[in-house]
């Protein structure tokens, strides 16, 4: 017996099974944080309730989730800034001391400026009821400008999908996936980004009951070994593919005649604006065969069809035109409000809902109506005691553009944009323009290195609160540690702030339990999802879950959310990536997620289990183009765009297409990305840049 | 009734769940994924072989069968001989330099104790991974790859199921 065991032993320490959600993906995963005198000291797997996602399973991210938050590096006392921005250098101060600054700061400001000088994020990585205060704070300092890095995530399928059938979330529970007559992966990677439900889901449909799968992808992804057709179009050209299997479904005579007379609006005109979009066109553009998009665009209309799509749409200028395309698809396939099928966004993050659905967002009330709907504001204005502003706020990428012009100071929680934003090096210049930079957060990131403030957080694990999955699954999650130092859980550091700032009286709450019983009264989508009803029901519920005890597994059984409660199919056109590869430029530059990290790395690197199994970033080159460009597997190459260069290894492989190359994502690929936006959801050009490779001599 | 883990391989996707489960029970891995250029990946482990010649080679009596039937280790009698890794078909046995010992997967001794499965099985994210009664877990596979043959055949693609097996 070691001599740690024995102490154990003589003191009687007790190791407490504390239910938690897993604080990575959206799949919304459950498990036991085996806590030890406020200190975690392994996770244990929850083989206890049969109705949970995950029905125990974990990933090698969820096995080891409890790691960083034991990380020395935590931040653990509030900092203030004594070298230059980025430099890193700071001095260590006392929470009073940073309130008061920060408070003086924002008085300071909105006097200059203006509240519209001011600038909030909300964060998919912190709960529900903390984004919700995010909001509620944001409102009551006065400034609509309120976004959050989700911007870069499901901002092209969220808007839509809201567009076509009123509502962008997923329609059906995971286990409808398993269900499907056909499994569509498009643009997504589920077999790293979301392994459980891979497994749980999507395996049962594939393996067990012999399901067909498609996937279409310029990369051969993890599950990809499970497909009958492989199609790969080159980066931001999907849009083609899709429009050209509109083409197909309507030229051929294969749509759902009776679902489309019956439940949507818009047909003739989508007909009319899809009859040029031949194969052969998308063939062209895509560099797809048009006989694999015809073969494709026939399986959908014939088979109840599960479309599990992600950031490969998503990521692109015109991801928003490809979105509407598939949700047209799926509307005139009869694809949705039935059992069987599955579509929606996927956020990235297990808190993306938790951001969306406060209403995280430049024009949004946390109602999800509009800041400019005069009497939704009336409505929130008597819920909150405070006026609300009535102007559109800015978005993420319009907020860096606008940094030391409109916008003066931010506050940054939970949210590392540096990394996460496209064209860091212009991200990092513009954040150095700011009066004022607050960051929020429990390491320090590169982007708070920038901050003159910097506030120590508590991580998921050290507080309570509540998770929404891509399912729509609303679960609460509990304390099962104590942060670091002087760490606060974000909830009461705005509670604390709000106070220095004189508006204590709209902030009055003690425990998390009380913020989400004012969630309960504001926001009726989830009335039901109370602090008792999820403390009884591990397994949550499906939102809209209106009364404690109902939730909505299965959307749009009879009607769509929009006003007439049809489906509003809406005429797509081709639309140009802003960029593509051209004689100085030669190839698509792409990126992708590994299994074992996570966003920025913040977390993951942190976790010393992931970090060495998947330890650091290369390049995806196809062999005919690594002849081409003179690189072999393992070289030291130079990616380059218009920019700026990152430096790393080569990986020559089948298992990307000929004039594309890849990166992962989760270090320093948006150094080479672009900041040019979508006029409508801001979305920014984050998946399909031109980019040329060369090799370094050692 | 001899319990085991069983790897049904083609369920894999190589996501390393395993391997992080396992490093968290016994401070290293002990079963670990080989990943192919095409793809494949392999959980591998010990397979606790019914006639295991690390056991019979084993001169300090540190290796013994336990009552589940695991090739179970005890470290205070191990003298880290490697005779084991020199038996050893798939060079399993590894050796832990730092308590001068050798290192083996005994299926989880101390979480089958409590009831729990291995942490490699627990975690498994696409059941590639299975524990239990071996010949339950066999005839199950049977009943469902017989399963499958039937409803390929009702379909009338008899030949190209035959071949995916």
């Amino acid at each position: 017996m070691t001599s740690q065991s024995v102490k154990l032993e003589v003191m009687n320490v007790a190791e407490k099974l504390v239910p938690v959600v897993c604080p990575w993906c959206s799949v919304g995963c459950r498990f036991y944080a085996v806590s030890v005198n406020g200190y975690i000291r392994r996770v244990e797997f929850d083989y206890d309730h049969p109705k949970i996602p995950n029905m125990g399973k974990l990933c090698p991210k969820g096995v080891a989730s409890y790691q960083f938050i034991n990380s020395p590096d935590r931040l653990k006392r509030p900092l203030k800034r004594v070298g230059d921005r980025g430099e890193g250098k700071f001095e260590e101060i006392s929470w009073e001391e940073a309130y008061r600054i920060i408070a003086k700061k924002i008085e300071e400001i909105k006097e200059t400026y203006g509240p519209e000088a001011l600038a909030f994020l909300g964060s998919e990585k912190i709960t529900f009821e903390e984004n919700y205060l995010v909001h509620k704070f944001s409102k009551a300092v006065g400034t609509n400008n309120l976004d959050f890095p989700g911007r870069y995530c499901q901002y092209s399928n969220s808007p839509a999908r809201t567009k076509v059938f009123g509502s962008g979330a997923a329609t059906n529970p995971f286990e409808d996936i398993a269900k499907a007559e056909l499994v569509l992966i498009w643009g997504h990677n589920p077999a790293e980004t979301a392994p459980v439900m891979f497994g749980q889901y999507i395996e049962k449909a594939v393996i067990d009951n012999g399901v067909e799968m498609v996937v279409i992808d310029p990369r051969s992804t993890r599950g990809h070994k499970y497909a009958s057709l492989h199609l790969k179009p080159y980066p931001g050209t999907d849009l083609a593919v899709a429009l050209a299997m509109l083409n197909v479904i309507i030229g051929e005579d294969l749509y759902d005649k009776e679902f489309v007379q019956e439940r949507t609006v818009g047909f003739e005109e989508l007909k009319e604006a899809v009859k040029d979009y031949s194969p052969e066109w998308a063939e062209k553009v895509s560099g797809v065969p048009a006989e694999d998009i015809r073969k494709v665009a026939r399986l959908i209309a014939g088979k109840k069809t599960a479309f599990l799509v992600n950031e490969g749409m998503n990521q692109h200028v015109n991801g928003f035109n490809l979105a509407l395309a598939i949700a047209d698809i799926i509307a005139i396939t009869g694809n949705i409000g039935k059992e069987g099928v599955w579509s929606g966004v996927f956020p990235g993050a297990q808190c993306g809902f938790c951001a969306a659905m406060t209403g995280i967002a430049p024009n949004k009330l946390p109602t999800g109506k509009l800041v400019t709907d005069e009497a939704a504001r009336a409505e929130v204005e008597r819920l909150w005691g405070f006026p609300i502003p009535d102007w559109l706020g800015l978005d993420l990428t319009s907020m860096i553009r606008e940094m030391g012009n409109k916008i003066r100071m931010m506050y940054i929680i939970g949210g590392n944009i540096t990394k996460s934003a496209p064209n860091s090096a212009w991200v990092r210049e513009q954040l150095k323009k700011l009066d004022f930079l607050v960051v929020q957060d429990i390491f320090l990131t590169e982007t708070a290195k920038y901050a003159d403030i910097v506030l120590p957080a508590a991580a998921w694990f050290e507080k309570t609160g509540t998770a929404i999955s891509a399912e729509r699954r609303v679960q609460r999650t509990y304390k099962a540690a104590e942060a670091p130092g002087e760490a606060k859980p974000d909830w009461l550091i705005l509670v604390e702030l709000a106070k220095e700032l004189g508006l204590g009286e709209y902030f009055k709450y003690e425990h998390p339990d009380e913020v989400l019983r004012e969630i309960n009264n504001v926001i009726p989508l989830f009335k039901g999802a109370t602090p008792e009803y999820l403390a009884e029901h591990p397994e949550g519920c499906f939102f809209p879950c209106t009364e404690p005890g109902e939730g909505t597994k299965i959307l749009f059984k009879n009607g769509f959310k929009t006003s007439d409660g049809r489906a509003h199919l809406t005429a797509v056109e081709w639309m140009e990536p802003p960029e593509t590869p051209d004689g100085e430029y030669p190839l698509w530059l792409t990126n992708f997620r590994l299994v074992g990290h996570w966003h920025t790395v913040t977390m993951t690197e942190e976790s010393p289990s992931l970090q060495k199994r998947w330890p650091e970033e290369y390049v995806m080159i196809n062999p005919a183009d690594a002849r081409r460009f003179n690189v072999r597997d393992g070289d030291l190459v130079k990616i380059e765009t218009r920019r700026g260069e990152v430096i790393t290894r080569a990986a020559v492989t089948d298992h990307i297409r000929e004039g594309v190359i890849a990166m992962p994502w989760h270090w320093n690929v948006n150094f080479l990305t672009l900041e040019e936006t979508h006029p409508v959801t801001k979305m920014a050009e984050l998946k399909a840049v031109a980019a040329r490779i060369s090799r370094v001599e050692e | 009734m001899a319990k085991k883990i069983f790897l049904d391989y083609n369920r894999c996707i190589g996501c390393k769940a395993c391997e992080v489960a396992c490093e968290m029970t016994h401070g290293e891995a002990r079963i670990k994924v080989f990943e192919f250029p095409d793809l494949f990946t392999v959980p591998f482990n010990c397979r606790h072989c019914e006639k295991a010649p690390c056991l019979n080679v084993c001169p300090s009596g540190a290796l013994f069968r336990d009552e589940d039937g695991a090739v179970a280790f005890d470290p205070l009698k191990c003298i880290g001989c490697l005779m084991c890794a020199v038996a050893c078909p798939f060079g399993i046995p590894k050796l832990d330099e730092e308590n001068k010992i050798m290192d083996k997967c005994d299926l989880c001794a101390d979480r089958r104790a409590d009831g729990l499965l291995p942490a490699c099985v627990s975690a498994c994210p696409t059941e590639a991974l299975k524990y239990g009664d071996i010949n339950e877990v066999l005839w199950n596979r049977e009943g469902k790859i017989v399963a499958n043959l039937k409803s390929s055949a009702e379909r009338g693609e008899g030949e190209e199921a035959y071949l995916i097996l």
